[in-house]
């Protein structure tokens, strides 16, 4: 019983080793976001805060249309009614002077697809679609695959 | 009342002819320190945090800003509190800036910036002396600080490390230049050179 | 064979053309893919899996695999955009521990609710589930099974689950998850008007002057939305925006009145704006006198807790929370009139010039004001009278039903409105707007139904709250759990939810994509498929219907929601769970499966494989044999047709963008009750507020009253627990995703610098949250993006490592039986 639930998990889930042992083992054998903590404890030892990477260096984007992480730590940038702190480096006048990259072309463009002298108010809020990102492993790893290795298969 | 003013006047201009000299060397010598002292205590005490924060002015609007910023609490535990960039270390330029500041206690009085949306509507205009006064001495408050020779550029991010050892090497731009809203909300940037 | 991915092509392209034309190519050398064949993408169009927002978006597909997203540039809701969730929607059906094959809890090879999971076929698990229910339903009637649903079921699995509740095993005990976000909203627009979802549409953003948002932060919540209202805020620079919150949040940025107010007090404050109003002379007289009453509702209705609960004791009126009685205009008036800018000042916190501020943007009467809000009125004790109170200044103004003038309460979940509360799979409601109490709604729906007069359970089944309160006592045995996470968004997870669930005498079965904290915690998982997995529907906040194709197939046995209902149905003879005088008056029906009785019944199964779009696949029909999703939607909308929720043909709504509801001759209405706009309106009426008899809708005088549980000595801090931008809800599908997980991966406390140091804690510390209920451990923000005031914390609850509902209480509206997450006391300690 326990051998082909074992396999089973290594097939159908492909787990690492160590998740299976625990799953074998433990009451809530599925355990996968929560990982090993029971549902009728407290985890007593949540992770550190940890600092957004602040490395410089761009990733990888999984499709064009995806929205580029933030490669830079971005605290206490000021958004709001009075300054746009992003754009002082990303807008077009801007990137000349600071290198940074541009913010996409599509940002120029009204609700109703017309371009404007300047970034559309409605992109006002970078944070809405652009984050920053911690050095830290997946929680779950994701099997999306890209189109270039799909085609490659 | 004029000839009264001139009869005291006669009485400090005339030499003493009940005291030694050496009474009034010593005795000048120790008003001197108490004055002097007393002097330089108050200008030590009007540079400390606690001086400014004792107005809510500052308390609730700049210093709480400042709170949530590195200036404030960082890794190395070593902060910066209000003078240490807002008041000149260089002795002249310090009584040049605590003049000035004369005019901050005008402001006090009367409640220039008494509530939120005073010092919104200031915010431009106050931030704009410091940020010309910062440029016009190359920053050195910063640099009191951060020093440029010390900067060791690979402990930097790479962003960093590029206009530290370009533009600010070279002396094309000071701290400020790039450096503003660090420590304290910005005002309504769109009519500042390098925002807009 | 090692070959490169270029190469690969190269060779493939040139294979192919070859043998196709007989001839070689000329070798053409590139990194780039230009050959059609690989280049081209199939697109299809989806509503977003994620908020009420409802924005479309393009979905790629290649090889069986969608491969990229992004934001519809054709749909009027979004025009191009989508919010860092939405972009990344491409990865929410791939994490790597997708169920995939039925798991059933089980000791030496049978049944046992302290086994481990392990798989079954999906035979086997319908054989356990059926006894299970069975055997609850024989015990203890209908009464002895449950369901929880959710507003982001697609609108045909709601309504093949309320037919297979309400209908198959008489029971009401159906709730969505819906509860916990929208019943407030619903509450107050049946009391105000009569009929539920809101007069307006999102072309008000485009129109409005001023915006307030009374406990929403669209920011981080609805952020197309916020990106329509910053567009005009920023774009029209009179434009005001007015955001008032127990705690200071993204929306504040845009904020040119920000208002922090004592948590419960919004209710002083929305009454302080309605006296202001008389007191100046803004009452728009002719739209009062023409198209309101006035009524006084009951106080003292108690906070939806056990009976036997001191706080739930001590008041006097829970039992007739709903009641109100008619007033005058002079009545009205000298009600509101206690609520002066000073005494409400006091109960606020706020300072009476802001609090003027913001009633003089309602007063002025050349100023079209949209009012927003979400949880931080819904989810309240007193929600349903926030909801009216919001109203009532809408109304004494006159701001109503015009494009800008507009109150808008916004919805949670994708299709909250569609599902939920359109198809009605709330425990008291019927399609349409209907509720089961009303003997004309029981009957209009058997004849749609095509059962057995008196088939349908008069009295309200159990709601979300008290399902959990019923498992714990064993009154409900066999519970079916679909499309939600409720072990981790239910409240008090520690004394109701989990003893519930785990309780030897109970049967729970979740079906889910992913193990969450909810599957942990089931007897038998039921793996199921996602999003563009089937072919769905889904209605948004302003009353718009979307469709879309099953895009992909779903993993391994993985089957949709809606076929796990029809299937099951099959396991149930008429005569097991109907009695015999029901079916006595439809011999016909005797013996048959409850699937020939709610699905052939010559509605469901009236359209034809061949009537399926053959561009895509569709798994349901494919194994039941007719267009199942079609046959369902057409028999849904009689329901409504006719009774101001028209909907279209389902054709149509596959070649649309989606239509806001009533689609009458083939026109989408976009602001009801009025005349010109709205086709229901009778004309020369000016306005009409049709769901009520006179058509006037209601001004409710209603008072400030206290929350469930304030600060005291032991638990000094407030607790508001919500949401974050990069993640959905429990976070069982954005936390699968690697962008959105590094985005913002743990839950946090966020609280003020002042009260940390108070307590000798700094950032980054690791803290206890504990109340009178549960605790948990977590670690100290004090300069993210939330910025409480003192004596408050704001605690996100999409983390399942750290599960903040263990500490919340399970208070509700007495009228919604709606939860209230932004209020509770706690403590806070170092760990």
């Amino acid at each position: 019983m326990k051998n082909r639930f074992k396999k089973f998990c290594i097939s159908g889930f492909a787990l690492l080793s160590v998740t299976v042992s625990i799953l074998v083992i433990a009451e809530e054998n599925i355990a996968s976001l929560r990982q090993d903590t029971p549902l009728n404890a407290v985890n007593e030892s949540p992770a550190p805060l940890q600092n957004a990477s602040n490395k410089d260096i761009k990733r990888g984007r999984s499709y064009p249309m995806q929205p580029p992480v933030i490669p830079h730590k971005i605290d206490n940038y000021q958004l709001d009614l009075k300054v746009n702190k992003c754009l002082s480096c990303h807008s077009r006048t801007q990137i000349e002077e600071s290198q940074a990259p541009m913010v996409s072309v599509t940002h120029f463009m009204d609700r109703d697809g017309n371009f404007l002298a300047d970034v559309s108010p409605r992109r006002y809020f970078c944070k809405q679609c652009h984050v920053t990102q911690i050095e830290r492993s997946n929680l779950i790893e994701n099997n999306f695959i890209d189109i270039q290795h799909l085609l490659s298969k | 009342m004029i000839t009264l003013l001139k009869r005291y006047w006669d009485i400090f201009r005339k030499p003493a002819v009940h005291y030694s000299l050496g009474f009034l060397t010593m005795g000048g010598f120790i008003a001197g320190i108490i004055f002097w002292g007393g002097f330089n205590t108050a200008l030590e005490k009007t540079n400390t945090e606690s001086f400014c924060i004792s107005c809510h002015e500052m308390k609730d609007n700049v210093y709480k800003e400042l709170m949530s910023t590195a200036h404030f609490s960082n890794g190395s535990g070593v902060r910066a509190t209000c003078p240490d960039c807002h008041v000149p270390h260089e002795w002249t330029n310090k009584i040049a800036r605590k003049m000035q500041a004369s005019k901050e206690v005008w402001g006090k009085v009367f409640g220039t910036i008494n509530t939120r949306e005073k010092f919104e509507n200031k915010r431009l205009e106050l931030a704009q002396h410091e940020w010309a006064r910062l440029k016009a001495n190359d920053s050195l408050e910063c640099r009191n600080c951060h020093n440029f020779e010390y900067m060791d550029f690979t402990q930097q991010s790479p962003r960093a490390s590029v206009q530290h050892s370009t533009a600010l090497a070279k002396g094309e731009k000071t701290c400020i230049d790039c450096h503003k809203g660090i420590a304290h909300q910005l005002p309504d940037m769109s009519e500042v050179e390098g925002w807009q | 064979m090692s070959m490169s991915r270029r190469e690969y092509i190269k060779y493939q392209a040139a294979t192919i053309a070859a043998t196709a034309a007989g001839i070689s190519l000329p070798s053409s050398s590139t990194n780039l893919v230009t050959d059609t064949k690989d280049a081209q993408l199939k697109w299809s169009k989806a509503p977003c899996r994620f908020c009420g927002t409802g924005c479309s978006v393009n979905v790629a597909t290649k090889a069986g695999q969608v491969v990229a997203t992004h934001g519809d540039i054709k749909s009027p809701v979004n025009r191009g955009l989508n919010c860092v969730k939405g972009y990344f929607l491409s990865k929410i059906m791939y994490g790597n521990d997708r169920l995939k094959t039925p798991l059933l809890r089980m000791k030496n090879g049978k049944f046992a609710k302290d086994g481990d999971f392990t798989p079954v076929s999906w035979d086997t698990a319908f054989d356990v589930m059926a006894e299970k229910f069975k055997k609850a339903l024989k015990d203890k009637g209908p009464e002895g099974v449950g369901m929880f649903g959710s507003g982001q079921w697609t609108v045909w699995e709601g309504y093949a689950a309320v037919k297979l509740m309400k209908a198959g095993f008489r029971s009401n005990n159906i709730d969505p998850n819906a509860r916990h976000c929208m019943a407030s909203a619903v509450g107050g627009f049946m009391r105000t008007f009569g009929i539920d979802e809101p007069m307006g549409c999102y072309d008000d953003f485009e129109h409005a002057d001023a915006f307030v948002l009374w406990g929403s932060n669209m920011a981080e919540m609805h952020p197309i939305l916020w990106t329509r209202l910053t567009d005009r805020r920023l774009s029209a620079p009179n434009t005001k925006v007015c955001v008032l919150s127990t705690f200071e949040h993204r929306s504040f940025e845009l904020a040119d009145i920000p208002i922090i107010f004592t948590p419960q007090s919004d209710l002083a404050i929305a009454n302080f704006i309605a006296n202001y109003i008389i007191q100046n002379d803004a009452v728009n007289t002719e739209f009062v006198k023409k198209y309101t009453n006035f009524r006084l509702g009951e106080t003292d209705i108690g906070y939806g807790l056990r009976p036997e609960h001191p706080t739930q004791k001590k008041s006097k009126n829970a039992k007739t929370a709903g009641k109100s009685t008619p007033i005058t205009f002079e009545e009205y008036a000298k009600f509101v009139s206690q609520y002066d800018a000073k005494k409400t000042s006091d109960i606020s916190g706020v300072s009476e010039d802001k609090l003027i501020e913001l009633a003089k943007l309602y007063a002025d009467p050349d100023k079209k004001v949209m009012s927003l809000w979400t949880m931080g009125v819904n989810q309240h004790t007193r929600g349903v009278w926030m909801n009216n109170l919001l109203y009532n200044i809408h109304l004494l103004t006159g701001k109503i039903s015009q494009p800008g003038n507009s109150p808008f309460s916004l919805t949670g979940q994708p299709s909250a409105c569609g599902t939920a509360r359109e198809v009605g799979t709330f425990s008291h409601r019927l399609p349409a707007d209907m509720v089961v109490k009303n003997p004309k709604h029981r009957a209009i729906t058997e004849k749609i139904w095509k059962l057995p007069e008196g088939t349908i359970n008069p009295i309200p089944g159990a709601h979300a709250v008290l399902q959990n309160r019923k498992l714990k006592d064993s009154e409900i045995n066999a519970y079916w759990v679909q499309c939600n996470n409720n072990m981790q968004a239910g409240p008090n997870m520690n004394e109701e939810a989990l003893p519930g669930y785990r309780n030897p005498d109970n049967f729970i079965v979740v079906s889910d994509a992913y193990p969450t904290v909810t599957a942990q915690a089931a007897d038998l998982i039921l793996p199921t498929a996602m999003w563009v997995e089937k072919e769905g529907a889904y209605g948004n906040a302003e009353r718009r219907t979307q469709f879309w194709h099953q895009l992909v197939d779903a993993p391994g046995s993985s089957k949709s929601d809606v076929w796990q209902v029809m299937e099951f149905s099959k396991r149930f003879n008429t005569n097991e769970v109907w009695s015999e005088e029901l079916l006595a008056k439809k011999p016909e029906y005797k013996n048959k499966t409850l699937f020939d009785v709610l699905f052939k019944n010559g509605n469901v199964d009236k359209y034809p494989l061949s009537d399926i779009n053959k561009e895509y696949n569709n798994h349901e029909s494919e194994d039941f044999g007719f267009y199942v999703q079609k046959g369902l939607f057409e028999e849904y909308a009689q329901f409504g047709r006719g009774h101001g929720h028209d909907l279209a043909d389902f054709d149509t709504y596959h070649k649309t963008r989606g239509l806001r509801w009533p689609v009458v001759n083939g026109q989408e209405t976009l602001w009801r009750f009025r005349e010109g706009s709205d086709p229901y309106v009778e004309k020369g009426k000016g306005f009409q507020f049709y769901g009520k008899p006179d058509g006037r809708a209601i001004i409710f005088a209603l008072p400030y009253e206290p929350a469930a549980e304030s600060p005291d000595k032991e638990f000094p801090f407030w607790l508001s627990t919500g949401r974050v931008l990069e993640h959905w809800h429990s976070g069982s599908m954005t936390q699968r995703v690697p962008e959105l997980y590094k985005a913002f991966p743990d839950a946090l406390c966020f609280m003020h610098p002042a009260d940390a140091k108070n307590k000798g804690l700094r950032r980054g510390d690791k803290i206890k949250i504990s109340s009178k209920r549960g605790a948990m451990v977590t670690r100290v923000e004090t300069r993210g993006r939330n910025k409480p005031p003192q004596g408050l914390i704001f605690v996100p609850w999409f983390d399942a490592r750290q599960l903040i509902n263990k500490v919340t209480l399970d208070a509700t509206d007495p009228i919604s039986k709606q939860t209230d997450f932004k209020k509770c006391a706690v403590n806070i300690e170092k760990a």
